[in-house]
């Protein structure tokens, strides 16, 4: 009886295990294959703020944003040129045509109007809605108002216009991020499982979505039809692998091609220690690392309180202990190659003595206690204890508040966190995205800076619908000046380099222009 | 019998309320709100009030909870907030990997653990049982993950160490997981062999003349291997509800590998039916034990 039923059930399962089918291996010899750490969250960029790898292949935008002579500027994407009224308010676009769809539909302004309408539309949920906020009629349609978006229209087929209710003066580069991803009007209405089922995601771009297995890999091949020219690989393999030591080893073992040192910090040190120095690559991140304070935290709300602390910290023993000195300093918010960035801002001394004197003229000499805040999994971790030790040193006694994710953003919603670490990179290349998300009447409670200087926050506001670009970066500079030296309410750290690793047959690895690990492998070639 | 199976199937529906209800109080009394999470630097009112408003988080507690188990009944578990898919679908997708490496590791651990406890058992005392027994007490007390990093950095000029292509990809993964199982099999079996031999019906079928192998195949390891069969069917369901660890270090997309992705975004709805999924699997695995007991041994009933 016994043997019989334990050789029944061994059977079943055997035969149970063999039903189920086997994923087989496709990757062909010319399939660039790239690492990430989890999947996707969907491919529908409306609906995510930051899973960008694979909307950035398949789709494309009405202008892109690439580095030109080292510098970021827009060109063109899907509009081949564009007009702009003199006020600053109305947007005329060129589209190119005989663009083609995955599926094989052409691509026309009806296309766009229909995006635009989507991203806009209450019951889509979208998060990327500030994309067109400025576009007439957007936020009526967003909050129930309207049925559509009155200020996009299709003039013809290859002729759409955008009318803003304000001048903005980086409104291209707005179109230009990931979510300005132009959708196909006939296969996306009405989709429901748009974004997550391949079959019925199709855009303009390089690539095309073929295959999602989810927690595997995704796989896109190439669009031999691209109206660019077809790319130069076969496709693009992403695997997802969240555990860093087993991606160093899918790339020991030949099976992935690159490997980005932000989803595998553990690794880099293997790497520079193990022959692959050569091959390790490195992008600017159009990005800074910095020490926020918030001004309503006594004595953070004292100016020379907030000058000693910049001067207590020795940022470039920082970044080369921590980043392989991979980066430069930074004496302002505004980073390198962004419109504003001043070459000659004041230089922030590492200077304890001085900081220690400062404390003492605004009755600090034993010192106080302050916090710094932290996401449990935050893997800055070490730079914090290195912080603290360095203020430690002029007697400020700081302690590292571990807090779960939504902790941590609750609080600082409600303007309550107390100081932070933390990098900020470009979404799209403006200083308004710096300098306005962190310190403008709207948003400096929300980030728990609590600025508090009326004058620069009016500046703030204004600066944005400047329609004369030289004043508007003229304004940025001033404001950047007051939050990084005479306010003093930050600390802007450095501006590191993303590294990353590559295979050597991989030729023609482009760096995004800001940095980001999410990246166009268009122009990438694959060797032997 | 089956009357039997019927009221312990009935009285399943209890547990699995008070588990939702369990699951839906913590996820309620943690502090944070999971739209901040997800839009962790975006910072836009209107978005986060609608968003809100669509995931239902303004709604009285037992609203919410009245409309999750009406729509759990319909086998409508809701959709991931992270993942924008039916949670019942993802479920269903990942089921499969799970129970693929589940049924390598339990075969695994079966056919390595029961020979070396029974051997171990006959050779009681000499080096053979030592070593087997300290290689099953290593399997039983080394991290899954530490395991699973020596193995992939030993194998790895032969062996995939990451993915679900071929079946190559699940030696490690079943090994690594089975062992741990098959050292704590291997020990059960010795020791429940040694204490059945003590029995007077053993000294009988000495006594008769007996082959010692006629001795523990036909009558000692009948008896021995009722415990172990119950730990392995309990085995079974564990290893079903998901191997966390082992199914991250080694990429395999299963039920573990959701509920991380689940508890690394705040996704409610996915880890709620992960929960329920496991909580499932292992009164399966109660049940199908406590019949495969009365099955083994007439010695017991039911009812």
């Amino acid at each position: 009886m016994t043997k019989r039923l334990i050789s029944t059930l061994l059977t079943l399962t055997l035969a149970l295990s063999m039903l189920i089918p086997c994923a087989v291996a496709e990757d062909g010899g010319k399939m660039l294959r790239i690492i990430e750490k989890a999947d996707p969250e969907t491919l529908d960029v409306q609906l995510t703020t930051d899973s960008y790898c694979i909307p950035l292949n398949c789709f494309d935008r009405l202008v892109e944003i690439d580095t030109v002579d080292g510098q970021p500027q827009i060109v063109p994407g899907l509009a081949d040129s564009w007009d702009v009224t003199e006020d600053g308010l109305t947007y005329t676009f060129h589209l190119h045509a005989g663009v083609k769809f995955h599926n094989g539909d052409p691509f026309t302004a009806d296309d766009v109007v229909f995006t635009v309408n989507r991203m806009m539309d209450p019951t889509t949920l979208a998060k990327n809605t500030d994309v067109y906020e400025r576009v007439a009629g957007a936020m009526d349609c967003l909050n129930g108002k309207a049925d559509s978006v009155s200020g996009v229209e299709a003039i013809d087929d290859y002729t759409v216009r955008f009318t803003l209710i304000e001048p903005c003066d980086f409104f291209l580069s707005l179109l230009a991020t990931p979510a300005g991803a132009i959708y196909n009007r006939e296969s996306t209405e009405g989709a429901e499982d748009f974004g997550t089922n391949p079959a019925v995601c199709f855009g303009t771009g390089p690539f095309q979505v073929s295959q999602w297995v989810l927690g595997s890999k995704v796989t896109m091949v190439a669009n031999p039809d691209y109206f660019r020219g077809a790319p130069q690989i076969d496709g693009v393999t992403v695997l997802i692998i969240p555990d860093e030591n087993t991606q160093r080893m899918m790339f020991e073992q030949g099976n992935a091609d690159v490997i980005d040192f932000d989803y595998a910090k553990t690794q880099l040190q293997w790497f520079m220690d193990n022959g692959y120095e050569s091959q390790i690559v490195g992008g600017r991140r159009m990005g800074t690392y910095y020490l926020m304070f918030n001004t309503a935290i006594e004595p953070l709300d004292n100016v020379n309180v907030r000058k000693a602390l910049q001067m207590a910290i020795d940022r470039q023993a920082i970044l080369d202990a921590v980043y392989n000195g991979k980066g430069v300093v930074l004496n302002s918010f505004l980073p390198n190659g962004v419109p504003g960035h001043d070459d000659d801002a004041e230089v922030i001394p590492y200077d304890p003595a001085r900081a220690r004197e400062l404390l003492a003229e605004e009755g600090y000499a034993n010192g106080f206690d302050m916090e710094l805040a932290i996401v449990a999994d935050n893997p800055d971790l070490p730079v914090y204890t290195i912080i603290a030790s360095y203020l430690g040193q002029v007697g400020v006694r700081v302690r590292i508040n571990q807090m779960d994710s939504s902790s941590f953003y609750d609080i600082r919603r409600d303007g309550k966190l107390p100081g932070y670490y933390n990098h900020w990179s470009a979404d799209f290349n403006d200083p308004d995205n710096f300098l306005y998300t962190f310190f403008s009447n709207k948003n400096t409670v929300g980030r728990s800076v609590n600025y508090d200087n009326d004058e620069i926050k009016a500046l703030l506001d204004a600066a944005r619908l400047m329609p004369d670009h030289e004043a508007r970066i003229e304004a940025y500079r001033m404001i950047d000046a007051a939050v990084s030296h005479e306010d003093a309410v930050v600390l802007p750290m450095y501006q590191t380099e993303h590294l990353f690793c590559l295979s050597k047959r991989v030729k023609n690895f482009k760096v995004a222009w800001n940095g980001w690990s999410n990246m166009s492998y268009y122009t990438v070639a694959l060797e032997g | 019998m089956a009357k039997y199976i019927a009221k312990r199937i009935l009285s399943t529906i209890p547990v699995l309320l008070g588990i939702i209800l369990l699951i839906f109080f913590m996820l309620n009394v943690i502090p944070g709100d999971p739209v901040t999470v997800m839009m962790k630097e975006h910072l836009k009112e209107d978005v986060i009030e609608n968003l809100r408003q669509s995931m239902h988080l303004d709604d009285p507690f037992f609203v919410r909870y009245f409309h999750y188990v009406s729509g759990a009944v319909r086998g409508d578990l809701g959709m991931s907030w992270k993942l924008h898919r039916p949670v019942t679908s993802l479920i269903a997708d990942a089921f499969p990997y799970t129970l693929r490496l589940a049924v390598c590791a339990a075969l695994f651990s079966w056919i390595i653990g029961i020979p070396v406890g029974i051997i171990s058992a006959i050779k009681k005392g000499t080096l053979l049982d030592h070593v087997s027994m300290g290689v099953s007490l290593f399997g039983v007390s080394m991290p899954v993950f530490w395991i699973a990093l020596i193995l992939q950095n030993a194998f790895m000029r032969v062996l995939p160490v990451s993915g679900v292509d071929s079946w190559k990809c699940y030696i490690l993964p079943t090994i690594v997981l089975g062992w741990s199982t098959a050292g704590r099999i291997a020990r059960l079996t010795r020791s429940n062999l040694l204490e059945v031999m003590r029995n007077d019906y053993i000294r009988t079928a000495r006594s008769k003349g007996l082959s010692p192998a006629a001795v523990i195949f036909r009558h000692a390891l009948k008896n021995a291997l009722i415990p172990v069969i119950t730990v392995m069917a309990l085995q079974v369901s564990s290893l079903l509800s998901g191997a966390v660890i082992t199914e991250t270090v080694f990429s395999i997309p299963g039920i573990g590998s959701l509920a991380v992705t689940a508890i690394n975004n705040r996704d409610m709805p996915l880890l709620q039916g992960t929960v329920i999924f496991t909580a499932l699997i292992i009164i399966a695995g109660n049940l199908a034990a406590d019949l495969l007991y009365t099955a083994i041994d007439p010695r017991i009933r039911v009812d």
